[in-house]
């Protein structure tokens, strides 16, 4: 059988679905992996029988992540016939996205477009006819894929990644030309300050991969989660946004038991709305969990509703969630107002609050205008184009960084023996940059050394 | 009866005398045929071998069996290390020849040898058959008859010669271009490119003041780049019989190199000239070399730089030139003259010859398989600066690989072909075929990716596998190399296992500045060779781990052989550009495939299941 060493991972259900999100990791370290990030009743995963599911948690340390069923197949039973897991999580992208950025911390690498099938053509397991299907894919995939990617360089972020591959280039292609070159041939003074350019260049780095953040709001929308007791209308709010009927929506209080999310444009700005379960406390099993990852999702999120009826009086469970809201990220809205109104906006604490009635589609425009302040303010948006990197480009710079890293630990030994291997490391993280630009580190390294110093007889 | 060649090299350079030597000492009857019989073996330019990542490429051909590092060596009168401190991979050897020894040495080397034959004559055609080799034509109407043929010709195909304003047709200095074989390779369909180089005047060492300069001594004991000097060197004290072969004992008598460097007057001479100057007068339409650069580039390209370095190099041990190296330059004789007198210690110099550029034909080297037999013409070999490289390591190393190809091929074997992976020579070949070049084409250790552990101090070590395959290297070596691999891997377990203080002497070794010398428990009497790869091993070893991890990586990529019955047209998805690189380079795996420029990874990829494809059929 054909051997690929190394384990790939990623999402392979469509973007935006709501139920369920699979992701998938393939190859040998496929148990590794998901003993590590996957936490149930023992035995754990690598040590259960092929084609068996269990229920469990993924974690990260003491945090969980979501909740999630994992499948356990392998080699060669699996549709790539390596040992493949599987995990299903709740739906929408951002638990599998969070899932995923932890598998791929902990080993995998993100698989290509159609490199599951790739894999699966390869050992064999489909056959000849249907791989004029799979070159198909991969082409397609790949061109969508890179077509994107391009989209994504232009401007501002490609400018960036330009600066940081120059920056480092300039390191490398100084400490390289000591190397093949007489020092008698360069400036004097060349070794100097390297550390401190490079650990300049780490903050660089550092900034850029933060812009994943920030980037995956404008890919995947700014996450408004939208969190109220029972039955305040919550499930209303997203509906009318919406324009149709999404979430259930019921005089019964907890109808709403799993978090919903929604695509949609608010002046341009593409937001995920979480419909969730509502706040309070239940005593029912599921209900319980609903509430739970409700509570985990406003910490994730980007903005946070609280919704309020204004029929009902402001009590002691409502007044403490008030007290916890952070005024930057949270907006209180009083639905109901076409009821009679019991509220004290005394208690509101001066928070920003506005007053609407779902039902007589009053107050909707501004808060449309608030949600977005919201989110300008909170830094979310800021006004500049702005720079959006994919999962993979994070990846490459994470890459990228830990070699930079590792070249600054070594210099900071202060062993000029160990030049060569410094230069080596560098050499690592500049092809991972090179990787996103497309540029090929040989020819830009001696064409640096050549326009700049004046070597050669 | 009509003499059949199994081999023809045509050039007796650096490639011609390489390939000749490996092909007649691989027991194939050879012909080496050259312009002039006494220029066999010279050397173009500076007579100086080595340097930083050329001194890899010289000590894995004396690891491979082939001549130059042993050439330079016996006739070495400064040797030098360059790069000490900058760790192991990256040290090289650098050694001032003499020149006149040098080509005398060469050819004694080669009278010496059975099976090769040197004709004097000038190569006008490749001369083909019903699509095969028959063997050459010569500009007198002769034809010498081969199964293989080697062509090294260096710069002399359509070699033309600029001094200032004049230009003339010439291969190098006073000696005839080749005209006709360029023709030869148009009609057989080659392409070829145009290349432009140059090399500085000569001065006359009396007219000197060497008081004037920096004094750069040789070193002691002289750093050899082959097995065979190192051996003589220990038996330094033993009387040594002097022949052509070793006209002194090697490393004897070392001659300095000075230091010069230009000034402020040099410069304005220089600017003031620039129109009267070949290459900025646009005259000369081939490119030069970057890492070269001739003393106009310098002064043009690089204005705020006051003072360039100049290195005043005898070419001899009694001869009277002197190379001023890092002034070569296209001006005009008088320019020449008043630039050089600007110059501290070179204010009197008298000239003994003047410096001159030189354009030439060379082929497209992509044109080629690594193993320097041609795509288009089964048993053309190319070697050397036809192929659009510069330097007489390069030279060398490549002229090895076809000379040993030649011989294989009529034996019927698979190419010798050394991958990127395991050595320089690896490198080049694959840089050239697989990206081609429009410059001359240089070494530099940074080309290699995995130079941690190509170094010049394993360079036996790494390839005995293959020397062994070409078997020109004596047995006795093959197995000196053998014994010590073992005992190399015998200490570093025995340092491991000794512990002293609560430490073992491995991780005592690690220490920077420890050194095997002051180990309290060192074997006694042990070879310096090993010594040095033991404490090599030892310091890097994390980073020599992670260096072979990289290798098996790419390793992987370089097993899956793409089938030459490929048809890039039938392949579904290929990109076009990519599908036409492909088709043009034919690359012999996906690692190849992967470095062509224009060829992405998603198009690798499809290629890879294609040959799976292929394959499981
Ligand atoms: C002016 C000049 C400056 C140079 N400067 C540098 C430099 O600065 N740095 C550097 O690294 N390298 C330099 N070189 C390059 C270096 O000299 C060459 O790379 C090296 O010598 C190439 O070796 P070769 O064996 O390929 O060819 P060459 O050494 O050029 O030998 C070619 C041989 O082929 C023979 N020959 C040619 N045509 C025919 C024919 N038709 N029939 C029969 N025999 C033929 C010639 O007689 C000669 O023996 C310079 C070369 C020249 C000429
Ligand atoms: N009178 C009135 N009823 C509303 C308003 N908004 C929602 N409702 C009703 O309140 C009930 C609960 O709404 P729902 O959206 O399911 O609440 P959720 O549990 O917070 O999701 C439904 O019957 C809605 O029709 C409003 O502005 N005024
Ligand atoms: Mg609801």
């Amino acid at each position: 059988m054909y051997k690929q060493d190394d384990t790939i991972a990623a999402i392979v259900t469509a973007s935006g679905e709501a139920g369920v999100s699979i992701v998938r990791i393939s190859g040998p370290q496929a148990f590794f992996i998901a003993d590590t990030v996957f936490k149930c009743k023992p035995p754990c995963p690598s040590k259960r029988p092929a084609h068996t599911f269990v229920y469990g948690h993924v974690m990260n340390d003491d945090q969980v992540i979501d909740e999630a069923i994992l499948l356990v197949m392998k080699s060669p039973q699996s549709f790539t016939k390596e040992d493949v897991v599987e995990i299903q999580c709740h739906g929408g992208n951002m638990c599998a996205k969070l899932i995923l950025r932890y598998i791929l911390e902990s080993g995998a690498r993100l698989a290509e477009p159609g490199e599951f099938t790739k894999r699966a053509f390869l050992n064999g397991r489909i056959d000849l006819l249907q791989a004029e299907a799979v070159l198909d894919i991969i082409h397609a995939k790949s061109e969508r894929a890179s077509a994107a990617a391009l989209e994504q360089l232009e401007g501002n972020l490609s400018a960036e990644f330009d600066i940081l591959y120059e920056d480092l280039l300039r390191v490398s292609a100084d400490i390289e030309a000591t190397l093949d070159f007489t020092e008698q041939d360069l400036p004097k003074g060349i070794m100097k300050n390297l550390n401190k350019r490079l650990l300049s260049i780490r903050e660089n780095l550092d900034q850029l991969i933060s812009t994943w953040e920030e980037g995956h709001l404008l890919r995947d929308g700014a996450i408004i989660v939208i969190s109220g007791k029972p039955n305040v209308g919550k499930s209303t709010l997203l509906n009318t946004l919406l324009g149709r009927q999404r979430a259930i929506v019921s005089s019964m209080p907890g109808t709403t038991r799993d978090t919903i999310e929604e695509n949609l444009v608010i002046g341009g700005i593409p937001l995920r709305l979480v419909d969730t379960a509502g706040l309070r406390d239940s005593s029912c099993e599921i209900e319980k969990e609903g509430i739970d990852r409700t509570r985990a999702y406003i910490q994730k999120a980007d903005m946070h509703i609280y919704m309020i009826d204004a029929s009902k009086p402001i009590d002691h469970e409502i007044e403490t969630h008030l007290k916890k809201m952070e005024n930057e990220e949270s907006l209180i809205v009083i639905n109901k107002t076409d009821l009679c109104n019991k509220l004290d906006t005394n208690k509101l604490d001066n928070k920003l609050s506005i007053q609407m009635s779902l039902k007589k589609c009053q107050g909707l425009d501004e808060l449309r205008s608030c949600i977005l302040e919201r989110l300008r303010k909170g830094g979310t948006l800021s006004s500049r184009p702005h720079a959006v990197i994919s999962e993979r480009h994070r990846n490459l710079l994470m890459e990228s960084k830990k070699e930079l890293d590792e070249a600054i630990n070594m210099m900071n030994k202060d062993q000029e023996d160990l030049t060569a291997f410094v230069s080596s490391r560098l050499r690592s993280s500049i092809e991972n940059i090179g990787l996103v630009t497309g540029k090929e580190y040989e020819d830009e390294l001696l064409e640096n050394i050549f326009s700049r110093f004046c070597i050669g007889k | 009866m009509i003499n059949i060649y199994d081999v023809i090299v045509v050039g007796a350079g650096h490639a011609g005398y390489e390939a000749s030597l490996a092909a007649s000492r691989m027991g194939a009857k050879t012909a080496l045929v050259t312009i002039e019989r006494d220029a066999i073996g010279r050397m173009s330019c500076n007579p100086s071998i080595g340097g930083m990542a050329k001194s890899h490429i010289v000590c894995e051909l004396d690891a491979l069996g082939g001549e130059i590092a042993r050439n330079t060596d016996y006739t070495g009168i400064q040797f030098r290390t360059l790069n000490t401190k900058k760790g192991p991979a990256v040290q090289a050897h650098r050694a001032q020849c003499d020149k006149s020894f040098f080509l005398e040495r060469i050819q004694a080397v080669i009278a010496c040898v059975e099976n090769l034959d040197i004709i004097e004559a000038l190569v006008s055609e490749i001369w083909i058959k019903n699509g095969t080799i028959r063997g050459v034509k010569t500009e007198d109407g002769e034809e010498i008859l081969g199964k293989t043929l080697v062509i090294a010709t260096g710069t002399f195909l359509r070699g033309l010669i600029h001094i200032g304003e004049k230009s003339f047709s010439g291969g190098r200095v006073d000696e005839k271009a080749a005209k006709k074989l360029s023709h030869s390779f148009l009609n057989l369909g080659f392409n070829l490119g145009r290349l432009k180089t140059g090399t500085p005047p000569r001065l006359h060492r009396d007219s000197i003041d060497f008081d004037r300069m920096v004094d750069q001594p040789g070193l002691n004991p002289p750093p050899f780049f082959s097995r065979s000097a190192k051996k003589d060197w220990e038996m330094f004290h033993v009387e040594q019989k002097l022949t052509p072969l070793k006209p002194w004992p090697p490393g004897s008598n070392q001659i300095s190199c000075y230091l010069t460097h230009t000034t402020e007057k040099t410069h304005e001479i220089i600017e003031k000239n620039l129109k009267k100057s070949a290459m900025y007068a646009g005259k000369i339409e081939g490119i030069g070399v970057r890492y070269c650069p001739s003393i106009e580039d310098k002064i043009v390209k690089f204005r705020d730089k006051e003072t360039h370095h100049v290195f005043v190099e005898p070419e001899g041990r009694d001869l009277v030139e002197i190379y001023p190296n890092g002034t070569s330059n296209s001006l005009p004789k008088d320019v020449q003259h008043e630039m050089i007198h600007s110059i501290p210690g070179l204010e009197h110099a008298e000239f003994l010859k003047p410096g001159y550029a030189i354009e030439y034909d060379y082929v497209d080297p992509t044109q080629l398989h690594h193993s320097l037999e041609t795509k288009k013409i089964e048993n053309l070999f190319l070697a050397g600066q036809i192929n659009g490289t510069t330097g007489y390591e390069e030279a060398a190393g490549q002229g090895f690989v076809a000379g040993v190809n030649a011989v294989l091929k009529l034996r019927g074997e698979d190419p010798f072909s050394l991958n990127r992976t395991e050595s320089y020579i690896g490198v080049l070949l694959d840089d050239l075929v697989t990206k081609g070049t429009d410059e001359p084409y240089r070494m530099f250790t940074s080309r290699a990716e995995h130079r941690l552990i190509l170094r010049q101090d394993n360079a036996r070590f790494r390839l005995v596998d293959y020397a062994k395959r070409i078997g020109i290297i004596k047995r006795e070596e093959i197995n000196d190399v053998e014994n010590k691999i073992i005992q190399i891997s015998e200490e570093v377990n025995r340092l491991k296992s000794i512990f002293c203080d609560g430490i073992s002497e491995e991780k005592r070794l690690r220490r920077p500045g420890t050194f095997y010398k002051n180990l309290l428990n060192k074997k006694e009497g042990l070879n310096s060779e090993v010594i040095t790869q033991v404490e090599i091993n030892i310091k890097y070893q994390g980073y020599i781990d992670r260096e072979r991890k990289n290798i098996i990586k790419a390793q992987k990529i370089e097993g899956q052989h793409i089938p030459n019955s490929i048809n890039y047209d039938e392949i579904k998805g290929l990109r076009f550009e990519a599908r036409e690189k492909l088709k043009k380079i034919c690359p012999d795996n996906l690692g190849q495939a992967s470095r062509i420029s224009g060829v992405n990874p998603v198009d690798v990829s499809i290629l890879s299941v294609w040959i799976k494809r292929i394959d499981s059929k």
